[in-house]
């Protein structure tokens, strides 16, 4: 009899570490995915940097983009720091729409389209724009799978027993309600 | 670009109901062929038991050794055997992979055209959406035949490999489907899990094969009842066995490609680049059939691949005709394929 109980209080400690170690690397995994997205804006504003250098040997009129880049991303690393994270969304959003203009200027000049370097580089800006995106998607991935299980029974029971530790809110990435609305009332004028 | 699906009407692919099917089926598969290896194991045991005790009948023996009554000597020592050779073939596997074709690894520094550097992008961005934390290693394959694969026991040794026909003809979405199809086997383990299957399958047969000819080479105990019980059940088990296991492993690969096909949609959250993709490699493929078919051919070892390979050559008609296993294909047809993605044939 006593065996039997024995068993039983085995098998629910077992669980319980089994439980909370896969909620702890479900947050970690998060915490990372969040970094991520960091990697890639960084990542990001390199890539520009050294397409701007190439294209501005054609013409002087990215003498100003590069001044607007440089600044943009000076102004979200400023808000990064002061914990301001939708000045710092605003501010990378802004670099996002100089990319799409860049495209439009390639078109504009047959030297800067036949030049390797341009070609090599307006491939790892669609690439860097793509990674940008799947790091979010990614993100929010790894924050559903842990609300999901956060919130299953009877993970919620453990989850209330050390609530300090494994009880967290991460916030979905997502636009704010004012620019999903720009975004829905935007036509492209051509 | 979605000429190649107006033929198609679209409904919704749900790619989590899809792989939540198909793990549930792959847990059964692997189940199955699990107790089919410990009750050949069993039966060797009921074997030998049966000499050392010729008066207890079989339910008896069954009983004794599953109680552990009497020690399952040759289930365990058979046990050992796969989790030794399981070890070594992990080892060795990445290897054969590109067995006897023409390779070359890319990286950013090594790309020789944008084509190579978009391939290396591709992939990096797939890594990323799948959120596996060592970066594949790509190679292309030197030939004109649209087709793919992933190899890798783990997240780290995992390489991902596509011929340059494939690289060529899709565009850049229907590159990243692909990609992300195959880094969906790599995350789903499925190198790991097809190879243990079969690598049980295999030994299972090899013991129940050693079991019949011993069997048929002694037969002098013609008053044991157990034993020619026995004989009669392994004789049976030696014609079914090879058919059940092919049945099994066959089921378990379609199951893990139309999972890899579902991880595609949730990577790339889009189900019409993969369908095109399909569409356009097996459309190539009837058009170049004969061209095709002397390619792989022609290349050396081509079954080693072919159950890795996102498209199984065979549905296109092209079968190597001194393979058996041909008869059958590794993957779902294209039709069963594009439907659960969402695409349904017009009549």
């Amino acid at each position: 009899m006593s065996i039997i109980l024995l068993l039983i209080l085995a098998a629910i400690i077992g669980y319980l570490v089994l439980t909370y170690n896969r909620l702890i690397g479900q947050i970690e995994t998060i915490h990372n995915n969040q970094k991520q997205i960091d990697i890639q804006l960084d990542r990001r504003f390199k890539v520009f940097e050294s397409l701007i250098n190439v294209v501005k040997k054609y013409m002087d009129y990215e003498q100003t983009t590069l001044k607007d880049v440089v600044a943009l991303r000076n102004q979200a690393q400023v808000a990064h720091a002061a914990g301001d994270e939708t000045k710092r969304i605003e501010a990378e959003n802004k670099i996002s729409s100089i990319a799409s203009n860049l495209n439009l200027v390639f078109e504009a000049y047959p030297d800067l389209k036949a030049n390797q370097n341009a070609i090599q580089l307006q491939e790892e800006i669609v690439s860097t724009e793509n990674k940008l995106a799947f790091a979010k998607q990614s993100y929010n991935d790894s924050i559903e799978m842990y609300n999901a299980n956060k919130k299953s029974f009877p993970v919620n029971m453990v989850v209330s027993a050390f609530a300090s530790k494994l009880d967290m809110n991460f916030p979905y990435w997502q636009l704010s309600q004012e620019k999903v609305a720009e975004q829905e009332s935007y036509t492209v004028k051509l | 670009m979605t000429n190649h699906l107006d033929e198609y009407s679209q409904t919704g692919a749900d790619w989590r109901a899809a792989l939540r099917r198909n793990n549930h089926r792959t847990y059964i598969i692997i189940g199955l062929f699990f107790l089919i290896y410990c009750g050949i194991g069993l039966l060797v045991d009921m074997y030998l038991y049966a000499s050392a005790y010729p008066r207890a009948t079989l339910p008896d023996l069954f009983k004794a050794l599953i109680t552990f009554q009497l020690f399952p000597v040759v289930t365990m020592i058979m046990l050992i055997i796969a989790a030794v050779s399981l070890l070594i073939s992990y080892a060795l596997y990445d290897k054969l992979m590109l067995l006897g074709t023409e390779y070359h690894e890319i990286t950013p520094e090594t790309a020789r055209n944008n084509d190579e550097l978009r391939l290396y992008h591709v992939v990096e961005e797939m890594k990323i959406a799948a959120g596996l934390r060592y970066m594949p290693r790509v190679f292309i394959i030197d030939a004109n035949y649209m087709n793919a694969f992933a190899s890798g026991y783990s997240e780290k040794s995992a390489m991902v490999a596509i011929t340059r026909g494939l690289m060529e003809k899709l565009n850049r979405d229907e590159l990243q489907a692909v990609m992300a199809h195959e880094l969906s086997h790599v995350r789903h383990l499925d190198i790991k899990l097809t190879l243990t299957a079969s690598l049980l399958a295999n030994l299972s047969i090899m013991v129940l094969d050693i079991l019949f000819y011993n069997m048929i080479f002694s037969s002098r105990s013609g008053e044991n009842r157990s034993r020619n019980s026995l004989a009669a059940i392994i004789m049976v088990l030696r014609y079914l066995l090879p058919i059940i296991n092919v049945l099994l492993l066959l089921y378990l690969s379609r199951t893990r490609e139309m999972m890899a096909d579902a991880g595609a949609v949730e990577l790339t959250r889009s189900n019409e680049p993969l369908a095109t993709a399909l569409i356009k490699i097996h459309d190539d493929h009837v058009e170049h059939r004969e061209e095709y078919s002397a390619d792989y051919q022609h290349t050396l070892h081509e079954t080693v691949r072919r159950e890795a390979y996102i498209f199984d050559p065979l549905e296109a008609g092209i079968q190597d005709t001194t393979s058996i296993n041909d008869l059958f294909s590794t993957h779902p047809s294209l039709k069963a394929r594009l439907k659960a993605l969402g695409f349904n044939k017009k009549l």
